[in-house]
């Protein structure tokens, strides 16, 4: 246990270090001249040298990466020239709004996805399973943000059950608390609000989480498939288990293994796509923010969403290694460990190139 | 003695390519109330599929004929009856004690599993358990019921799934090539222990091997398959002393013997059973000296 | 028939296997799909020439008329005709996609064939890297490149074939180590072939099989990137007729203007499903294991 521990640990931090080499180096590569854009339009040359000097941009690279290095785990991400926020500061405000559509979008993909899957298993070659085949494909082909526009057209356009876009209804108004907008008006203790937000949360989250659903539904399936082929379940049928019984204590529990490694995966693949999801629905959040950041030319923001990102990444997946602690009793057991072919870095990279929508999401 | 399983032409067939493909052509086949019958033959011959059917684990067989089990006709009766008896009318006990037991649950759940489905409680189907796993030879059984599979060796697995298929005291066991993936001593041990525990309860017990080397210790009778039909069926005595088929005697004939001359080939069945069409032109020096041992 | 009785009835097969029927030539919708391809490819090329209109001409009289006989797929905002502009945008759109899977590949052939014949040094470094670049969705990483090139397609496409390359350098690294132990390798150093050599006229020929079927499959993946980039304003800029920019010129008008935003939607979506039906069939059929529904 304290082996597999060790092993996950290491595989997080070498990531990690990963990360912050690659943001260092797009910081280096990008063009212009930092000293002069701190010192000013009108600064003379000394006062370049001097601006260069205070940034430590005279130093050897190494130096600069040693300092960089410094700064980020300090917190500090440079400065937003479109906000003059800190980076941290404004990603701090926005990262709630993002989360909690990528929670939305986590719980519509779990409630789809694993039942499909699993009827898809049981059932196999009849609706469900061609219903699931179906899902894998659209999910690999429509455009996150075309599907967000169709849905617009349809929920708020021709039924107009569902409000076009935005973040809660016209008029209403929370206090900033959390920055999700839900939680804030639970908080701040209005009902009418809260409904409103969540509302508003609807299209969004189906979007964000429409080409996620059939990967999941696709590894419920197979591992289900799987465990309902296995002697073990004929067994547990053979002693008198009902088939609900068998479905779900043995091939459904089976299933999480997997699943809660790509799950893992996702939601980090999901705060990638909301940069889609939240331009189409006009929502704040960090996807929004990169994307502003971006056509703004302000580098650091986006370099500063990424390494933000990007530890969300390492630290849920990390999270899911502790779970699979308690999902998979085999891990605990270091002999078994050990014996385990090699666990590389993440699933999707351990399987080299897998076909588009491995995990779900835009590449 | 009344029959405890009886199975009367049982015809049993899968959907194939084009047309269901019929594997088993009428079998008869009786289990007396605790006695112990062993189902021999190669792989392919039907005595799987056979044994299975008493408990219909395949929704892809059509099963046609008479199984009853207690009295109680299986064939064709509801899906509530057929899971009633599973477990408590017959348990089964598979091949491989790898890939038998789930290995995210503790094995005490597994063991307990089909009293708890019965209604009984969690406390008494934990001590019953325990009892049970001690009395199958699983050294500190209280200590190890919360283990998982993977910490228990081959032999000790397969005593665990032989604690599961038993535990809702089945009058039938029926055992499916039930030592074939454990080790030679291990075997032997289990098979003992399968021995004695159906004699403890007065378990009948259908034994399915294609081995007939570990059938002479273990059952009263003997039935043997070949291509989907019952080729021979006799208490096991007789059938050692004289098989009456030339296929009987190639299965005798292809097993290994410690005090047989190691220069002499082992004859296999192939060799009968090019003899097969003509039944009466006895090939029988070789069977004889083999077969009458015992 | 008894040859056939022992795999078809292990008793511990699948109890629920559907029958599965005996699959000669292609499948319908691959069928299907692999004429889509080419139609798509066709009209790629010579789209500009089939176009009714001309697709940039701005006439604001004629904006957002709904589909009629003169107009098949309506006009936009500014009174372009869509079905011109969805025609040309598969130029666009498409070689965009093709340069960068053609980037893609020299890099990954590159790295992939170093790190697979360098020492394990080398090889540790470059595959921490591709590690990196799998972990985190390209788009992610492409915004970051976006920012230091400015918006517009061509930065676009330089930005995601930087990040899309960590998948080609793994799957090229894989089968240059496996084929280096191939009999008719081994004969080649026998035969005392420079190691250069060995690369480009033995270890790479043998690997393109995979790789094919790969960038076939890539298509989709590429594609919506890039559409997504152009969508959020990164990639092509505004008068192009790339389809994710099209789509996005017609975000406004959800409501005015159905079909400003569908077709060109309609066009990603069957060129995707087109190529990942024909890139799973031709991996299917280099790879028959995976028949079945995917072994994934």
């Amino acid at each position: 246990m304290i082996r597999y521990l060790a092993q996950r640990l290491a595989l997080a931090v070498v990531v990690l270090a990963g990360l912050l080499v690659m943001a260092f180096v797009m910081v280096q590569i990008l063009p212009g001249d930092p000293a002069r854009a701190a010192a000013g339009r009108n600064a003379t040359a000394e006062q370049v040298e001097a601006a260069r000097v205070a940034l430590g941009l005279d130093e050897p690279v190494i130096q600069q990466f040693w300092r960089f290095i410094g700064r980020v785990f300090q917190g500090d991400l440079g400065t937003s020239v479109f906000t003059h926020q800190p980076v941290l500061q404004d990603i701090a405000a926005v990262l709630p709004s993002s989360l909690e559509l990528v929670a939305a979008a986590m719980i519509i993909n779990i409630v789809v996805a694993v039942p499909l899957g699993v009827f898809a298993a049981y059932r196999r070659g009849r609706a469900a399973d061609v219903a699931a085949r179906l899902l894998a494909l659209l999910g690999a082909a429509l455009p996150v943000f075309w599907l967000g526009l169709l849905l617009q057209l349809f929920f708020a356009g021709t039924l107009k059950w569902l409000p076009l876009y935005g973040q809660i209804g016209f008029g209403m108004d929370v206090p900033t608390i959390t920055g999700a907008t839900t939680i804030d008006a639970l908080l701040s203790g209005d009902p009418a609000a809260f409904g409103s937000s969540l509302v508003y949360l609807i299209l969004p989250a189906i979007t964000l989480s429409a080409s996620f659903i059939a990967v999941i539904a696709r590894t419920v399936r197979s591992s289900m498939i799987t465990a309902l082929d296995s002697d073990y379940v004929a067994l547990a049928r053979a002693t008198g288990a009902s088939e609900f019984r068998v479905v779900v204590r043995h091939g459904l529990r089976n299933a999480l293994i997997p699943m809660s490694t790509i799950l893992g995966m996702q939601l980090g693949w999901m705060l990638g796509t909301t940069v889609l999801v939240e331009s189409t629905f006009n929502r704040t959040g960090i996807g929004a923010y990169m994307v502003t950041a971006v056509l703004q030319t302000d580098i650091y923001p986006v370099i500063g969403s990424i390494i933000v990102i990007g530890i969300v990444f390492i630290v849920t997946n990390f999270v899911v290694d502790l779970l699979q602690l308690w999902i998979n009793p085999r891990l605990r057991d270091s002999a078994w460990v050990r014996r385990r072919p090699a666990a590389g870095i993440p699933v999707a990279a351990q399987a080299g190139l897998t076909p588009a929508g491995s995990v779900g999401g835009v590449r | 003695m009344t029959a405890l399983l009886e199975i009367s032409g049982l015809r049993v067939s899968y959907p194939g390519v084009d047309e269901p493909v019929e594997v088993v052509h009428g079998v008869d086949l009786v289990v007396p109330q605790g006695r112990k019958v062993a189902l021999v033959g190669e792989s392919g011959s039907g005595k799987s599929v056979t044994a299975r059917s008493v408990l219909q684990l395949d929704p892809d067989a059509t099963i046609a004929g008479s199984i009853r089990l207690g009295g109680q006709e299986l064939v064709g009766a509801a899906p509530k009856i057929v899971r009633g008896i599973r477990g408590s009318g017959a348990g089964l006990v598979f091949q491989d004690p790898l890939t038998s037991l789930n290995p995210v649950m503790r094995i005490g759940w597994q063991i307990m599993q089909p009293l708890v489905i019965r209604g009984v409680s969690k406390k008494e189907a934990r001590e019953r358990g325990i009892a049970l796993l001690d009395r199958l030879g699983v050294v500190n059984a209280a200590a190890r019921f919360d283990d998982y599979p993977h910490q228990f060796s081959g032999g000790m697995r397969q005593r665990v799934v032989i604690a599961i298929a038993i535990i809702a005291e089945p009058a039938l066991l029926i055992a499916d090539e039930p030592t074939t993936a454990l080790d030679v001593q291990v075997q032997a041990q289990v098979l003992e222990l399968l021995h004695e525990v159906a004699d403890e309860r007065g378990m009948g017990v259908l034994l399915i091997t294609h081995d007939l080397a570990i059938v002479a210790g273990f059952a009263d009778d003997v039935v043997v398959m070949r291509h989907g039909e019952v080729v021979e069926s006799a208490p096991v005595d007789e059938l050692f002393a004289a098989p009456k088929h030339p296929y009987t005697r190639g299965l005798l004939g292809a097993i290994p013997r410690l005090d047989s001359d190691p220069s002499v080939r082992l004859t296999s069945v192939a060799d009968y059973v090019d003899t097969f069409e003509t039944v009466d032109d006895e090939p029988a020096a070789p069977a004889a000296e083999n077969g009458a041992a015992r | 028939m008894t040859a056939l009785l022992p795999a078809r009835l292990r008793p511990s097969s699948s109890p629920r296997r559907a029958p599965r029927r005996r699959r000669r030539g292609v499948p319908v919708a691959e069928r299907i799909a692999l004429v889509v391809v080419v139609l798509i490819i066709v009209i790629a090329i010579i789209g500009p020439w089939i176009a009714p209109y001309d697709p940039y001409r701005v006439d604001l009289a004629q904006a957002l008329q709904p589909p009629s006989a003169a107009h098949w797929f309506g006009t936009d905002v500014n009174g372009r005709d869509v079905l011109s502009r969805v025609l040309v945008g598969a130029q666009v759109t498409l070689s965009a996609t093709g340069i960068v899977l053609l980037i893609t590949l020299v890099i990954g052939v590159i790295v992939g064939t170093v790190a697979a014949l360098g020492g394990r040094v080398v090889d540790e470094v470059l595959m921490r890297i591709t590690d990196i670049g799998l972990a985190l969705p390209s788009i992610i990483l492409a915004l970051g490149f976006a920012v230091a090139l400015g918006p517009g397609l061509q930065s676009a496409v330089v930005a995601i074939a930087a990040t899309w390359w960590p998948g080609y350098a793994r799957l090229v690294r894989s089968i240059v180590r496996e084929t280096r132990h191939a009999e008719f390798v081994e004969s080649a150093v026998a035969l005392g072939v420079s190691r250069w050599r060995l690369v480009t006229k033995h270890i790479l020929p043998n690997s393109l099989d995979p790789m094919y079927v790969q960038v076939t499959l890539d298509v989709a993946a590429v594609m919506l990137v890039i559409s997504g980039l152009s969508f959020v304003g990164v990639g092509a800029q505004v008068p192009s007729a790339e389809w994710g920019a099209m789509i996005a010129s017609a975000a406004d008008n959800v409501l005015n203007g159905w079909w400003a935003l569908v077709f060109p939607g309609l066009a990603i979506a069957i060129t995707a499903i087109a190529f990942n039906l024909s890139g799973d069939w031709l991996r299917v059929r280099q790879d028959p294991t995976l028949r079945d529904g995917g072994a994934r």
